[in-house]
């Protein structure tokens, strides 16, 4: 592979654009609707494709104020809003939707200095808006990510705005550049900015389940994870991904349960064994509030409008880190 | 006398040969034993009583406290404990309503009637388990041949006393210490102690608090020999000059002896915080003796931030040098005024960055252990928490010691709660509000504000006293605030309730508390020409993930000196551990698990601790806020 090693190798498929690298190999589904598979150093980080983020498990103070009704919709739109469209762009130029029979012309030399993948999501909301997820690849296997919501008049208040991973085994711990504890918008000032390490994927024991984990202002999070599903790799040696600000810091929970898993609980001991991460990058958050828990609303200043568009991004580190 | 079951259903009884309230503090035989606090003078009746559980009062087993009665077939349960976490009767948690909600209709007696006796309501209550307790004991050598008494620290919600087969005395207030007299009955050997428990009374009306609903003696059971001469009640008053320079002691002593006391005077010394000897007096023995007007130039104030107390030590002695006994006690000089409309402390503007606390162990409910204490009091401290509110009953009393100590602002609420007969649904509706305006509720009430007065009242950390929580606002509360008034000019009372009935607003409170009021609302009250420096009695309703929005709290201080700060709603999340029913393994359950109905569920969980006291996430922002304004 000749003068190679700073672009990335663009595999035009059937069903997927791959794009490969040194020690790194990614699939960009075109039947799933996202980025099926991530790679690194021969470990795959992707249990299902990433998903947009709506909706965080209810807090009792959200059920006190009614919050959970009137923003109903975006549980709905959490669990079952689907990919419209997907675009592919290979350095900054789009080349549409390059499936068969237009993909012949290509070969398995195919390299790029950038490689995007955007795929548009359609809420499953009335009236409905969309979401645009783009990944940008350079040949390190670094991946730019940026999602942006698009606001529309009608929806009610956001829960959260974020991109969903779901990685295939439960993470040994994580460690973060960021606020200590549990933060959120309307809750952060307590934080001591600093590098910390969790172990584990701790739930916060609330006596009923809910929104939980949250770490405002982090400028960069590593995953760490030393199992894997392939039956043909034992190792139980830490490997590990990292994702860090592109412009701006970002917020993110990295726990074993989805919001759904959680909204359903009673009692933390119903929550099922944590078999998967659950890691979520957000654009937005509401703040948890704190007057009282059977009317008063969260701080104006700490909704999430529906009706305003929402974009940020953050970027994957590549094998390199 | 005869004990009658009909007390539970009338409200002008709940006291029956009870001895008068008193000061909380303890004699010793000597010095020694007053240095490591452990006294001959006391004996403990904690651990395995026989113990016997019926469903309803018609159940009981009556004439158990019988020496001659058949106890062979009692079980044992642990004193002190609930009755309902030794597996008899069903645990339950409820915040506003009745636990009887939904299955027994009731109005409080004379509350819509002045002829509704309320007769049988609770005597013949068919949700009023009874549990009877009985142990034996004999006098420890140094108890014996003096006069005794008995102490229980606290019974939930009623009970009745027997000493060898004869009546001693009725009690109600579950939270308040009742002492009896035991001499008349006591007997050389063993003696046979039988308590009978009732979870209901009237008392049940007026102890309607936001949680678990048990019965059962859930505090410590004590002997306490007096000797031939006894300190029964002293009030410490030790003032501060308007420049805060100087300390001025005033005691005032009230003793009781026996007929063939013989001659004694009491010692009274007082050591600074470096064991320095300030002062020492002595007067002969009377059944009342003061010493005023005690200088103290110079004199180190106590606060928050230095805890500053002073050792006072009360020697009896007779005329021969026999000690016959030792009050040690630990106070602080300290001054709190109401001037301009804002609260000071020393002269300085009180900020109170507080918590309500309600007593809560997960293992052992409201039987909460030294240890509890001394870990909630780091929690305090980690956390720059320098107030709490006793919600909403008396605290065991070595909470207010420790108080004392590690200078925590108290606001020490007596055992009041009556929010199920007023808050329907959310509304006010106090159409059978008790204790309200209702004669024959008046007196209970005045004695709950007694019993917290007398037994609180020479501990530095009560800086205010509260009259109780949501239980609207009438002639009965304005009597209690009264009563305060009259007797202890050197604090300021508290009431939230009164915002809910404004007629009474000049009679009943020295502050504007509100409940949950947020941020917009209390800065309306304090523009607008209030009258009374405001207090959050209860904010920040920590429930599962919440906490949010502090900073809008914070600015009120900054922005208006009328507003003092408040106290969090609360301290610890009230759940308990339990056996899952699935994997047998410890989880913790809260309301609604028990098949408990009806029930307000996860409101038992608002704490800035879980239940097992792990602090919740948010702490870290309370300690951030609250260390903005430590003082």
């Amino acid at each position: 592979m000749a003068n190679t090693s700073t672009k990335v190798k663009v595999i035009f498929g059937d069903a997927s654009l791959g794009l490969r690298g040194t020690n790194f190999g990614y699939i960009f589904s075109y039947d799933r609707g996202g980025l099926e598979s991530l790679v690194q150093n021969g470990k795959e980080w992707c249990y299902r494709i990433p998903r947009p983020a709506f909706w965080r498990a209810t807090t009792d103070n959200d059920r006190g104020n009614q919050f959970y009704v009137k923003s109903a919709q975006w549980l709905g739109a959490d669990l079952f809003s689907q990919c419209v469209k997907i675009e592919v762009f290979i350095d900054g130029q789009s080349v549409g939707f390059p499936i068969s029979p237009e993909n012949n012309k290509y070969s398995n030399q195919e390299y790029a200095t950038k490689a995007a993948v955007e795929y548009t999501y359609e809420t499953a909301t009335t009236p409905a808006t969309t979401v645009t997820v783009r990944y940008t690849v350079d040949g390190t296997g670094s991946i730019q990510v940026a999602a942006r919501y698009n606001g529309a008049k009608g929806l009610p208040q956001l829960p959260v705005f974020g991109l969903r991973f779901t990685m295939p085994t439960a993470a040994t711990g994580f460690d973060y550049d960021g606020l200590s504890g549990e933060t959120y918008p309307d809750r952060m000032a307590g934080g001591v900015p600093g590098t910390y390490h969790v172990d584990g994927l701790p739930v916060a024991p609330f006596m009923v389940p809910q929104e939980c984990g949250m770490h405002m202002a982090t400028k960069s999070v590593t995953v760490n994870r030393d199992l894997t599903l392939n039956n043909a790799d034992q190792s139980r040696d830490t490997f590990r991904l990292t994702f860090k600000q592109t412009d701006k810091p970002f917020a993110f929970t990295c726990l074993p349960y989805t919001p759904e898993e959680l909204e359903n609980a009673t009692h933390i001991e119903e929550l099922p064994l944590k078999r998967r991460t659950i890691f979520t990058v957000y654009g937005a958050s509401r703040g948890v509030g704190g007057i009282d828990s059977w009317g008063a609303d969260v701080e104006e200043k700490y909704h999430v409008s529906a009706e305003d568009d929402i974009a940020f991004g953050f970027t994957i580190s590549g094998p390199e880190g | 006398m005869k004990a009658e079951i009909s007390w539970l259903d009338d409200p002008e009884v709940f006291r029956v040969n009870q001895l008068p309230a008193r000061s909380d503090h303890r004699a010793f035989q000597s010095t020694a034993e007053a240095t490591t606090k452990q006294s001959s003078l006391e004996q403990s009746l904690d651990g395995d009583w026989q113990f016997k559980f019926a469903k309803t009062p018609q159940e009981r087993p009556a004439g158990f406290y019988d020496p001659d009665y058949d106890r062979s077939k009692f079980d044992t349960i642990a004193v002190p404990g609930h009755i309902e976490i030794a597996g008899y009767g069903q645990l339950k948690y409820i915040n506003t309503t009745y636990p009887w909600e939904g299955k027994i209709f009731r109005r409080p007696a004379y509350a819509l009637n002045d002829q509704d006796t309320g007769k049988g309501m609770f005597s013949e209550g068919e949700d009023n388990t009874v549990g009877a307790y009985a142990t034996t004991f004999t006098l420890n050598p140094e108890l014996r041949d003096k006069r005794v008494i008995v102490q229980f620290d606290g019974v939930e919600e009623a009970m009745y006393l027997w000493l060898n087969g004869q009546f001693v005395g009725y009690a109600e207030d579950s939270f308040s210490r009742s002492e009896f007299d035991l001499t008349p009955y006591l007997k050389d050997g063993e003696n046979l102690i039988a308590v009978e428990v009732f979870k209901r009374s009237t008392a049940a009306f007026i102890e309607d608090q936001d949680m678990f609903r048990f019965s059962g003696i859930f505090r410590s059971v004590r002997l306490v020999a007096k000797p031939a001469v006894f300190l029964e009640d002293m009030t410490l008053r030790p003032d501060v000059s308007d420049d805060y320079k100087n300390g001025d002691l005033n005691l005032a002593l009230k003793l009781s002896q026996t007929d063939d006391a013989p001659d004694a005077e009491i010692r009274v010394k007082v050591t600074d915080g470096d064991g320095r000897e300030v002062l020492s007096l002595a007067k002969p023995v009377a059944n009342t003796v003061s010493f005023t007007d005690n200088a103290f130039k110079n004199v180190h104030l106590w606060n928050h931030m230095d805890p500053y107390l002073y050792h006072l030590q009360i020697e009896i002695v007779t005329t021969a040098g026999e000690t016959l006994a030792v009050v040690p006690y630990d106070f602080g000089f300290r001054k709190v005024e109401l001037k301009n409309k804002i609260m000071l402390l020393n002269g300085n503007r009180i900020i109170i960055n507080g918590v309500n606390r309600h007593e809560w162990d997960a293992h052992r409910g409201r039987a909460v252990t030294a240890e509890d204490m001394t870990y909630d009091m780091q929690i305090f401290h980690e956390n720059n928490i320098n107030a709490v509110r006793t919600c909403h009953y008396p605290d065991q009393i070595p909470w207010y010691f420790l108080c004392d100590h590690e200078g925590i602002y108290m606001m020490a609420e007596n055992n009041l709660e009556s929010h199920g007969t007023w808050q329907k649904m959310g509304a006010v509706e106090p159409s059978y509000n008790v204790p309200g305006s209702v004669p024959q509720w008046k007196e209970a009430v005045l004695d709950r504000a007694r019993s917290n007065y007398e037994t609180f009242k020479n501990h530095t950390a009560v800086l205010f006293w509260s009259l109780g929580n949501e239980s609207y606002a009438g002639d009965d509360i304005a009597a209690m605030n009264k009563f305060y008034k009259d007797h202890d000019d050197t604090r300021l009372t508290h009431y939230e309730g009164v915002c809910r009935n404004r007629k009474y607003e000049d009679q009943i409170s020295d502050m504007e508390s509100m409940m949950y009021d947020p941020p917009l609302e209390i800065a309306k009250y304090l523009e607008n020409n209030p009258k009374k420096p405001f207090v959050d009695c209860e904010y920040m309703h920590d429930m599962g993930n919440s906490l949010g929005g502090m900073s809008s709290y914070n600015d009120l201080i900054d922005k208006y000196p009328m507003y003092q700060g408040g106290f969090i709603w609360d301290y610890i999340d009230q759940a308990l551990w339990t056996e899952d029913e699935v994997t047998g393994e410890p989880v913790l359950r809260y309301g609604g698990d028990f098949d408990d109905r009806h029930s307000d569920y996860e409101f038992s969980g608002d704490g800035l601790l879980f239940a097992d006291r792990t602090p919740k996430p948010a702490m870290q922002e309370v300690k951030y806020y609250y260390g903005k304004h430590i003082n």
